[in-house]
């Protein structure tokens, strides 16, 4: 049998497990007294201990087994979790996901288990005593004299056969079949002790020929032996069954849900994509011939696609617990190698996003906990010195906006120093050497700027820039953006913004002199026209003023490096995301369409402002500009 | 006509296993359920001509499943999965009325072997 089909599905179902064992982990450890969370555990462990058995992974059952026996005898004395109990199984769920990862990809001989293995074993010694306790006999065959009547039934189980002892009792129930069972020996108790050899007999009171009990022996499997009534013999092999059956009445009632491989979504994303690109071709040629049986054929087939294209991205839609399930743990971990308090809480679970998005998020987000316990959360000591409560509290949280998802990571700690920031970026040139302040939106730039945070920041600043460039990067890459509001001594909030799906976008298609580009509706605000409104400059930038507002202006002509003149008017499309803002100036806007992303490797010292590129309607490609570059 | 089953595990891993070996042995899924509670709620509804029935559970365990279903249908013919180290249980849940079982890791032949006996 082709195990290898089963490797996924094997991964995904325990990686679930063991994200819900860091769960139940946790909770435990809040509540040590409470042994609630035991039960939960014990399940999740057993459960990738038979699913890794049955994909041959050794040494995950190894650890699974052992980590299990610990497990259930806690869960039989109902005993509470010494803090020692709950770090070694922190350690063996740890090694456990180690294990799980290493073998699905053929690497399980690298995995060193050893001293997890010894301390579990160590463990559950302690905790099992010298005496094993003998399971009580339930007896549903009675145990008569070993005197009694009946033909003596001899039976000795195959070696191989996995728990004799169930096995044992099938032949018994069997045998009760034909006539009443007595003088079983051993006693049927030893039947549940995992030193049951196979080997027993019983006495069977019964009319019926040896050849039929021993094929009825032979009927409950493994059997390797049979003698009955003193005469030993061998039966020929045990024959298969016919396979009878009455029709079935019940109606077939299927499961309603099914896994899916991510990768038949994207192909299915894909073909839509082509879809939607030729969907927007035929309304171009029906637009072009005025004929009203074409135009009303070009209408359906845009609203099926449509309807096609919420399906498919609905169904690639992921709640966003699946990533944020591992935080509680990590942070846990870090605040208590850091010796903080920190209370964290997890809201908004249930939002969803496109799983492309979801998956690039953890690297992100793992960047940005772990700043906020580093260097955003104080030490208990130093909290109590400043009034507040000794506990810190970390938040992270999902909102749905229109047409994004904003994700929050806010700590209550001590904040951004702002002048410690402006007086090395003023030192460094990077800002105004007459600046005063530094905006939020500032802070960020220098903070993202790669190489920033280097050893002088993180010891005496607050080390905020550690990440923060890679975080943006990879943010900015899926087209979304990174806000930050921080301030002294009450605490920093990072804000990420991101697109609720990748694969296909609205998008403003505007003309930059020969070329098209593609501007994704999601943070634009709206347009106004450039010549009419006055513009102004400040901070040394190009702006205009909207309701009070300024906007600066991003002349795309000239970032392009495009040649000839602008016309004389020509749109501004805003820009918002979050509190920043940005006007870009171009030649004309040639409409809203859907377009699909593809992925983009820029050549390389191409300008940071393309997020993508997209095939238009007549197959020519046209770049996506990527707001989070332009703002 | 072929035979219907009702496939009973916690791990979805498992079910799509036990599914896939006995449908390519002409068996027809007709239900799944993940908990105890829920496979003694199919079989009421499904009357399946055999059960495969995880000991381990959340909810309800295969073994109260198994006594709940029993007590429905005297004669259900339910196929137990077990691990290895489950002696105890494993003669708990004939006791309880269960036909047979098998032991993870599964090899097809040995299911449908089992399945045979069950159904024979």
């Amino acid at each position: 049998m082709d195990l290898s089909q089963y490797a996924e599905l094997f991964l995904a179902e325990s990686r679930e497990h063991l994200s819900a064992c860091n769960q139940l982990l946790l909770e435990w450890e809040r509540t040590p007294a409470n042994p609630a969370p035991v039960g939960g555990l014990f399940r999740a462990v057993h459960t990738v201990k038979g699913m890794a058995a049955t994909m041959g992974y050794a040494r995950v059952t190894d650890i699974a087994h052992r980590t299990e026996n610990l497990l259930d005898l806690l869960r039989r004395g109902s005993r509470p979790a010494t803090d020692e109990l709950l770090q070694l199984l922190f350690r063996a769920r740890d090694a456990l996901e180690t294990a799980v990862e290493l073998s699905v990809v053929g690497r399980e001989d690298e995995l060193d288990v050893a001293e997890v293995v010894a301390d579990l074993e160590g463990a559950a010694a302690l905790l099992a005593g010298p005496a094993r306790p003998t399971p009580a006999a339930a007896p549903t065959v009675e145990p008569a004299a070993a005197s009694g009547g009946g033909r003596l039934v001899q039976v000795a189980l195959r070696a191989e056969a996995p728990l004799k002892g169930g096995r044992a009792l099938l032949v018994l129930k069997r045998a009760q079949g034909l006539g009443a069972v007595q003088g079983v020996t051993p006693p049927q108790a030893a039947f549940e002790s995992d030193d049951f050899d196979g080997r027993f007999s019983f006495r069977l009171d019964s009319p019926a020929a040896a050849a039929e009990i021993e094929r009825v022996v032979r009927g409950a499997g493994d059997v390797e032996h049979v003698s009955v009534g003193g005469e030993e013999r061998r039966a020929a092999a045990p024959r298969a069954a016919a396979a009878a059956g009455a029709p079935p009445e019940a109606t077939p009632e299927k499961s309603r849900h099914i896994r899916v491989d991510l990768r038949r979504l994207d192909e299915l994303m894909d073909l839509i994509g082509e879809l939607v690109t030729v969907r927007g071709r035929l309304n171009e040629l029906a637009a072009a011939r005025r004929d009203p049986a074409v135009d009303d054929v070009a209408i359906q087939i845009s609203r099926l696609s449509a309807d096609l294209q919420a399906g498919i991205i609905q169904a690639r839609m992921t709640p966003v617990w699946q990533v944020f399930d591992r935080f509680p743990r990590l942070v846990r971990d870090l605040a208590r190698e850091l010796d903080k308090q920190v209370a964290f809480r997890v809201e908004g679970k249930e939002i969803e996003l496109d799983r492309a998005i979801l998956d690039e998020l953890g690297d992100p987000l793992l960047h940005l906990l772990r700043n906020a316990v580093d260097h955003g959360i104080e030490t208990p000591a130093e909290r109590r010195r400043r009034g507040k409560q000794p506990e810190g509290e970390i938040v992270l949280a999902a909102v749905r906006e229109r047409a994004s998802v904003a994700i929050s990571v806010s700590d209550d700690g001590r904040g951004i120093d702002r002048v410690r920031i402006l007086e090395r970026a003023r030192r460094e040139g990077l800002v105004d050497p007459h600046a005063e302040t530094l905006s939020d939106d500032q802070l960020l730039r220098v903070l993202a700027r790669p190489g920033f945070s280097t050893a002088e920041a993180v010891t005496s600043v607050s080390g905020r820039g550690v990440g923060i460039d890679v975080a943006m990067t990879r943010i900015r890459a899926l087209g979304g953006s990174i806000d930050i509001r921080t301030e002294a001594g009450k605490g920093t909030s990072f804000v990420l913004r991101l697109p609720v799906t990748l694969a296909i976008v609205r998008a403003l298609i505007a003309g930059v002199g020969r070329e098209r580009y593609a501007l994704p509706l999601t943070y634009v605000a709206e347009t106004v026209e450039f010549g009419v409104q006055p513009t102004t400059i400040v901070e040394g930038r190009e702006a205009i003023v909207l309701r009070d507002r300024v906007v600066p202006l991003v002349h795309l002509r000239r970032m392009l490096g495009v040649s000839g003149d602008a016309p004389a008017r020509c749109p501004i499309i805003v820009l918002e995301m979050g509190e920043r803002t940005s006007g870009i100036v171009v030649d004309g806007m040639l409409g809203q369409q859907e377009i699909v992303v593809k992925g983009f490797d820029p050549p390389q010292g191409t300008l940071p402002v393309f997020s993508g590129a997209t095939i238009m309607g007549d197959g020519i490609p046209a770049l996506i500009l990527d707001a989070g570059g332009l703002v | 006509m072929s035979h219907t089953v009702l496939v009973c595990d916690d791990a979805i891993f498992m079910r799509t296993m036990i599914s896939d070996i006995l449908a390519q042995a002409g068996f027809e899924i007709v239900g799944e359920a993940e908990t105890g509670s829920q496979a003694v709620e199919k079989y009421r509804q499904l009357k399946p001509d055999l059960v495969t029935m995880d000991i381990v559970m959340p909810d309800m365990g295969g073994i109260d499943a198994v006594r709940e279903i029993v007590k429905q249908d005297p004669d259900a013919k339910i196929l137990m999965c077990s691990a290895m180290g489950q002696q105890a249980l494993v003669v708990e849940a004939i006791q309880a009325g269960a036909k047979d079982f098998v032991v993870k890791p599964f090899q097809p032949s040995r299911v449908l072997e089992a399945v045979q006996r069950v159904l024979g």
